[in-house]
């Protein structure tokens, strides 16, 4: 578009507006009395400013006041995090031009009455792209990664070599997790992190065993699996052996607060979380491991009176039944890749064809409001018929 | 790196709104001078709150479009963040800092080409 003025200071007389206006052979009783004149500002900067689209949720936490954070590392995509949700941050480009303009007037601020009169409108900034918000799920498999670096195995060992790596407190972990507040206490509530001395710690597995061992042992001689366990008779019995803060983490971990009368604290144990414990104990590190042999030592490795059972492995340990020797071995979910695409590359490849039931536990974590088990592995997965049991395998050629 | 993203203090419950002018294609000058302080065009609207936009030779014809996700217009501010009640919460002061400067609900969309004006006809031929 050309002519535009050559002066820098724009008067817009009322003359050149109306000439205008007839040879656009428009009326003046048609249009407004109020002339817009667009100008370019005096200090247009393209750079200033950045648009971002925004959803209700994110525009109401502006409004009210909230904090709202974009995270981003030199290695992630930034993302914007609320209180409780992550989104992450797109750019979108336009191959049309986005003239911003502060004051601008739209046709039912202005009246049909009045004298002719200009008024000067100026564009700050020309934008050929803004950025979007899309819902995602928090990235906080880093978290996992980042504690398992110094791992917690009791008072005794922290002055030890391997025990001098980094240690996290909840600011640290803000500051590196592209995740919201709520989502990053959900994540060190199910990766079982505890806080010791003001740090996010998580517990070396032995570790966990031994505290495990001797609660165990203190149930077994006080009956505590039938009456539950007194939190603060348990914690004075233990504190010698293990700081307070972990011993009452164990039992929140691996047990429920009884709601009772009584003001103390009792919890009940929980039987599938302790059972889980000890297959993981077994199956950890060891490989394929027979399955029937597996069944038998498992439920003899568990407190007396509890009862295993293969529904309480769901999402730590596959299984191959078909086969000559059945076999069990060692599969955590968490331990999966984040990425939706590299998730399910990942298990087609540790084995090309699942049952529905098979698959579920080790993607529902994936699902969101919008996408469940079944839209996942539509669009992820392709359904055969397998001896009449409906299978899913890849949709794409793996390459091993 | 993380940096926060606030309104102005004041500003939460009335948040000047802003507009955007969406034209297809780019605007230029006939010489490569910068564009700042220069005179775009008039900016008219029918009776019947029409936009009419007139850029030299050029008539366009457009509507108004309500946004259905608005833009927040943010500025990046060096420095620590005036907001002090986000300041409490915020653990960590971060050095980067964005203001949500206006939002942005509506804009005049010109989507159709535009359309020449005849002038200056010679009057005598």
């Amino acid at each position: 578009m050309d002519d535009v003025e050559s002066e820098n200071c724009v008067v817009r007389n009322l003359e050149d507006v109306e000439s205008v206006l007839s040879f656009a052979k428009l009326e003046r009783k048609d249009v407004k009395p109020t002339v817009q004149c667009v100008i370019f500002s005096q200090t247009l900067d393209n750079d200033s400013i950045k648009l971002l689209e925004l959803d209700s949720t994110v525009l109401k936490c502006l409004t009210v006041g909230d904090r709202v954070v974009i995270r981003g590392d030199k290695d992630d995509s930034a993302v914007l995090c609320t209180n409780d949700k992550t989104y992450e941050i797109k750019e979108a480009e336009t191959s049309n031009s986005l003239l911003i303009i502060p004051d601008l007037k739209f046709g039912t601020d202005l009246s049909n009455e009045g004298e002719v009169h200009v008024t000067y409108n100026q564009v700050t900034s020309v934008l050929n792209n803004y950025y979007e918000l899309r819902p995602c799920k928090p990235k906080v498999k880093k978290m996992k990664e980042l504690l398992e670096k110094n791992l917690y195995s009791g008072k005794e060992c922290e002055q030890d070599e391997q025990h001098q790596g980094k240690k996290y407190t909840y600011s640290d972990l803000l500051d590196v997790i592209q995740a919201s507040d709520t989502e990053i206490t959900q994540a060190l509530h199910h990766i079982k992190a505890c806080l010791i001395d003001g740090y996010w710690r998580l517990l070396d597995f032995d570790f966990q065993t031994q505290i495990i061992n001797h609660i165990m042992q203190l149930c077994d001689e006080n009956d505590w699996l039938n009456s539950g366990i007194p939190m603060e008779e348990c914690c004075q019995t233990l504190e010698e052996l293990f700081p307070r803060s972990v011993i009452e983490h164990m039992i929140n971990c691996y047990c429920d607060k009884r709601m009772e009368e009584t003001n103390e604290n009792v919890y009940k144990i929980n039987e599938d979380k302790v059972c889980r414990f000890f297959a993981e104990l077994l199956l950890r590190g060891s490989g394929q491991f027979n399955y029937k042999e597996f069944l038998q030592v498992w439920q003899q490795s568990v407190p007396d009176g509890m009862k295993t059972n293969m529904c309480q492995l769901e999402g730590l340990a596959l299984t191959n039944l078909d086969c000559n020797i059945p076999v069990i071995w060692h599969f955590p979910v968490d331990d999966l890749p984040e990425d939706i695409n590299e998730r399910f590359d990942f298990l087609f490849r540790t084995r090309e064809k699942w049952t529905r039931d098979d698959i579920t536990p080790y993607i529902k974590d994936l699902v969101t409001e919008k996408l469940d088990v079944g839209a996942l592995l539509t669009r992820h997965a392709r359904a055969s018929l397998q001896n009449g049991i409906k299978v899913f395998n890849s949709r794409k050629p793996l390459n091993k | 790196m993380s940096a926060l993203l606030s309104s102005r203090p004041g500003d939460r419950e009335n948040c000047p709104e802003w507009a955007i002018i969406d034209l297809q294609g780019e605007l230029e000058t006939r010489n490569p001078v910068p564009l700042s302080g220069k005179f775009i065009g008039d900016l008219h609207f029918t009776k019947k709150d029409a936009p009419i936009f007139i850029i030299g030779h050029h008539i366009l014809y457009g509507k108004i479009v309500d946004l259905e996700k608005p833009f927040a217009v943010l500025k990046k501010c060096q420095g620590e963040p005036e907001n002090l009640e986000a300041m409490e919460t915020n653990v960590e002061p971060s050095k980067n800092h964005y203001e949500v400067e206006a939002l942005i609900k509506k804009k005049i969309l010109f989507k159709t080409r535009p359309k020449p004006i005849i002038a200056n006809v010679p009057k005598k031929l």
